[in-house]
């Protein structure tokens, strides 16, 4: 039990830093439907930057900046070329599977055994892990655990006690509003999406060098998606990512539990694989009542 | 006079290849009301637009205090002291009343409370009733404005420029506005407002600029012009108004269509309509009063059926169409000209022709073996392009080049002919031109005679008398009165459209 929430709190570290991400875009806006490829490239940079250089720090850099990329392209095409934001998403997902397992030969050849480095170790903390049960379960994670763990309260103060904030939410209900109020709608969302970017490259390569020390073009398997769904089913809200987050680290825990215990003796191992997933549909159709921002997913055009 | 506060030396700006605007000079001097006056799409807004930064003017210099300046953004608008009311507030629906007055104003970490009382304290001194903490989705029209009012006042600005301020209001509430114009320009700052509204300019203008495609057509004082003037200037040509004594009187009394008590529950809980009793005579039209929002459209989709009341029950000639679908409605001679033709009245993309077909495309008269009898329905839409003065080129025409105008007309040209008993007519001008205008007035007084029943939902109260043999007035969802339109005057009818009862409107305000 112990060992499932201390996994639920480690796998939905990733989850978080997307959702949050997403969050902080989607209230200017911008949806960013190209989160799934910029965690896969995440996980890809991380991975190619911490094996080359024996640094996880700097696979981690090579991590946001991929992401960082991945979302300047996204960005740039949606707010500036005003294209459709779904589309446009997809189309750069599409286009980072090709390019990570591409660049991935091009870089280690086709290795007979998959290559390796050690993962990011849990920092327990001093004293607070030793308190039983909680301690093991929140005070036993390693350094990026921590992290989002204070980002997430930052983010919130950000959204709803800064003028960043009340700009960055304004922009995503009434562009007009916040273009007349003398600020640039366009460099508002940019910047966030490159924010997302950042957030989302660090999550990606979580799983890569955070967690199985091992880069496969399928190793992300549609966890960014699940973090874009955390996002909605949280209602735009850093509170809501936080909540669902661990409602979505807990199914993942079961599902690595299970498998490592082998027990299929009722239920076939896949359904658990499948958990996560399942719970997205079954959560997304019966959340009532959204308060979506306005102008989520339209791009700003000044009327003429 | 001495140097002008703000001037405009040539301004040109050009969309693609239209011309916005062409060679606008004009000035402005300190404690002035200067109105715009022109029709829409004359260039009014556009040059504003370009004077508070949101648009880039392409040549042509402004200059303050004789000094020349450059504004590229709103702002370095707000700098200078420039605000301005968009026609479409720029509020932020799901914020507080001071989140929208501090958006852009403030860095770092926000003191709400301190903003709040900072608001209040602002709002009391211009005597606006305001609770800082309310949503702005929660308020009315009238009381956006005034937020939208404090915003530039919180931005200490010296001009402020308002777009288009009273179309949302009733007659009140204008005059309440006006009211703050003489006050805050009796304070050395200066107001320019855009209009289309002649008899606004003549009440509180101090000097008038008149716009015409894009182009200064007149710089006159107030006191030396008079409507007849001024609206030569906007048109460019003389318009024979329609007035009451352009028909006959309505002879046939024999009911057409009833609502009865019918009410709608809208999911919030509120009623979007409460006990709604009407009557609508053959050769009649009922206009439909009131301040936009306050349930006309929902009575106008009932009629036509796109929504079911809650309760009461719809007659025509007698007969129960209450449950009938929206199609067996057209068939028995129902036709809707609904408000915002752009999203209800017509599909952009397709042509003219498409667009006549709309409502009645599975109507066998269309076909042959099968498919749509281009010929046919090319025939019929170029006989209603003559009929109705499209200005357009072809039946082939795609909507969407064509002006609002003759969209409209387009829209009015099938609907006319759906509509053979009743033709629902939702602010069927708004928008449109003079010319347009009196179109359609003329078209509507024709159906009229031909003993068609003309529901006609309006907010403005000019169409309303010019048009209506019966007047209904809408508030909050409720019918506050039907009267003879010659038993009403402006002043009775804006208390009725502000929420007060017969009873409670008195005669002096007759």
């Amino acid at each position: 039990m112990i060992y499932l929430l201390s996994a639920t709190i480690m796998m939905g570290t990733p989850l978080l830093f997307g959702a949050l991400a997403e969050v902080i875009a989607e209230r200017t806006g911008m949806m960013v439907t190209a989160i799934e490829g910029i965690f896969l490239m995440g996980a890809w940079a991380g991975f190619v930057g911490g094996y080359l250089s024996g640094s996880l720090t700097v696979g981690f850099l090579a991590a946001m900046l991929a992401g960082l990329l991945v979302a300047g392209l996204y960005g740039w095409i949606c707010i500036y070329l005003k294209q459709h934001q779904v589309v446009t998403g997809v189309a750069i997902n599409l286009l980072v599977v090709g390019l990570c397992s591409f660049l991935y030969r091009v870089i280690f050849g086709v290795p007979i055994t998959p290559l390796t480095i050690n993962p990011l170790a849990t920092i327990p903390i001093p004293l607070l892990s030793e308190i039983p049960l909680i301690g093991q379960i929140l005070f036993n994670q390693n350094i990026l655990t921590y992290i989002i763990y204070v980002l997430a309260p930052l983010s919130y103060f950000m959204l709803y006690k800064t003028s960043i904030g009340l700009t960055i939410r304004s922009a995503g209900e009434n562009p007009e509003a916040v273009d007349v109020a003398g600020i640039n709608v366009l460099r508002v969302r940019f910047l966030t999406v490159l924010l997302a970017g950042v957030m989302g490259g660090v999550a990606g390569a979580f799983y890569s060098i955070g967690f199985l020390g091992m880069f496969t073009t399928n190793i992300i398997g549609g966890r960014g998606w699940i973090a874009f769904a955390i996002c909605f089913l949280g209602n735009w809200n850093p509170k809501g990512a936080v909540i669902g987050t661990l409602a979505f680290g807990f199914a993942e825990a079961i599902a690595i539990y299970m498998q490592s215990i082998g027990n299929s003796a009722f239920f076939p191992n896949e359904l658990f694989i499948a958990l996560p997933y399942i719970m997205t549909i079954v959560l997304t159709i019966s959340r009532k009542s959204f308060s979506v921002p306005a102008k989520l997913g339209v791009p700003y055009v000044k009327e003429n | 006079m001495g140097t002008a506060f703000f001037e405009l030396r040539g301004i040109s700006k050009y969309f693609a290849k239209v011309i916005a605007n062409q060679d606008v000079s004009f000035s402005i001097q300190r404690g002035e009301v200067l109105a715009l006056l022109g029709e829409n799409g004359a260039g009014k807004s556009t040059i504003m637009k370009i004077l508070y930064g949101l648009y880039k003017a392409d040549e042509g210099n402004f200059f303050k205090d004789g000094k020349e300046i450059k504004i590229a953004s709103p702002k370095e608008a707000m700098e200078l002291g420039i605000s301005m009311i968009q026609q479409h507030f720029s509020l932020v629906p799901a914020h507080t009343v001071t989140e929208n007055i501090i958006l852009g104003n403030v860095r770092g970490i926000i003191d709400h409370k301190l903003f709040r009382e900072e608001i209040k304290r602002l709002a009391e001194l211009y005597g606006f009733e305001l609770n800082p903490n309310d949503y702005i989705r929660d308020l009315a029209v009238g009381v956006q404005q005034k937020v939208e009012i404090l915003k530039a006042l919180y931005q200490k600005t010296n001009l402020l420029i308002m777009d288009e301020p009273t179309a949302v209001l009733t007659p009140q509430e204008a005059e309440n506005l006006m009211g703050f114009v003489r006050d805050f320009t009796a304070q050395g700052n200066s107001v320019i407002f855009i209009t289309h509204k002649l008899k606004e300019v003549m009440s509180v203008a101090d000097r008038i600029i008149v716009m015409r495609a894009g182009r200064v057509y007149g710089d006159i004082k107030r006191a030396e012009t008079n409507e007849l003037e001024l609206s030569k200037l906007m048109i460019g040509r003389d318009l024979k108004w329609v007035t009451k004594d352009d028909r006959q009187e309505s002879l046939d009394q024999e009911v057409r269509l009833e609502i009865q008590h019918v009410t709608l529950q809208e999911k919030t809980g509120v009623p979007a309509l409460k006990d709604i009793s009407l009557t609508l005579h053959k050769g009649e039209i009922l206009g439909i009063a009131g301040v936009s929002g306050n349930g006309q459209q929902e009575l106008c989709e009932i009629v036509c059926g796109a929504i079911l009341p809650t309760k009461g029950r719809v007659l025509l000639d007698g007969e129960d169409i209450t449950e009938r679908k929206i199609r067996a409605r057209i068939d028995l001679g129902i036709g809707y000209v609904p408000a915002d033709r752009s999203s209800d009245g017509m599909i952009m993309d397709m042509s003219i022709a498409e667009n006549m077909l709309l409502k009645s495309s599975y109507d066998k008269k269309w076909q042959k073996r099968g498919f749509i009898d281009k010929k046919k329905l090319n025939q019929y839409a170029l006989q209603e392009i003559g009929e109705y003065s499209i200005k357009a080129p072809s039946p082939e025409t795609i909507a969407r080049g064509l002006s609002g105008g003759n969209q409209q007309k387009v829209v009015l040209a099938r609907e006319v002919d759906n509509g053979e008993k009743v033709i629902v007519f939702d602010q069927p001008t708004r928008g449109l031109d003079l010319g347009a205008v009196n179109h359609i007035h003329q078209v509507i007084l024709q159906e009229r005679a031909k003993g068609k029943s003309v529901l006609l939902v309006s907010t403005e109260l000019s169409e309303i008398f010019a048009l209506s043999d019966r007047i209904a007035i809408l508030y909050k969802g409720e019918i506050q009165g039907v009267f003879n339109s010659a038993e009403l005057t402006t002043a009775k009818i804006g208390l009725l459209m502000a929420g007060f009862r017969e009873g409670e409107v008195s005669n002096d305000a007759g």
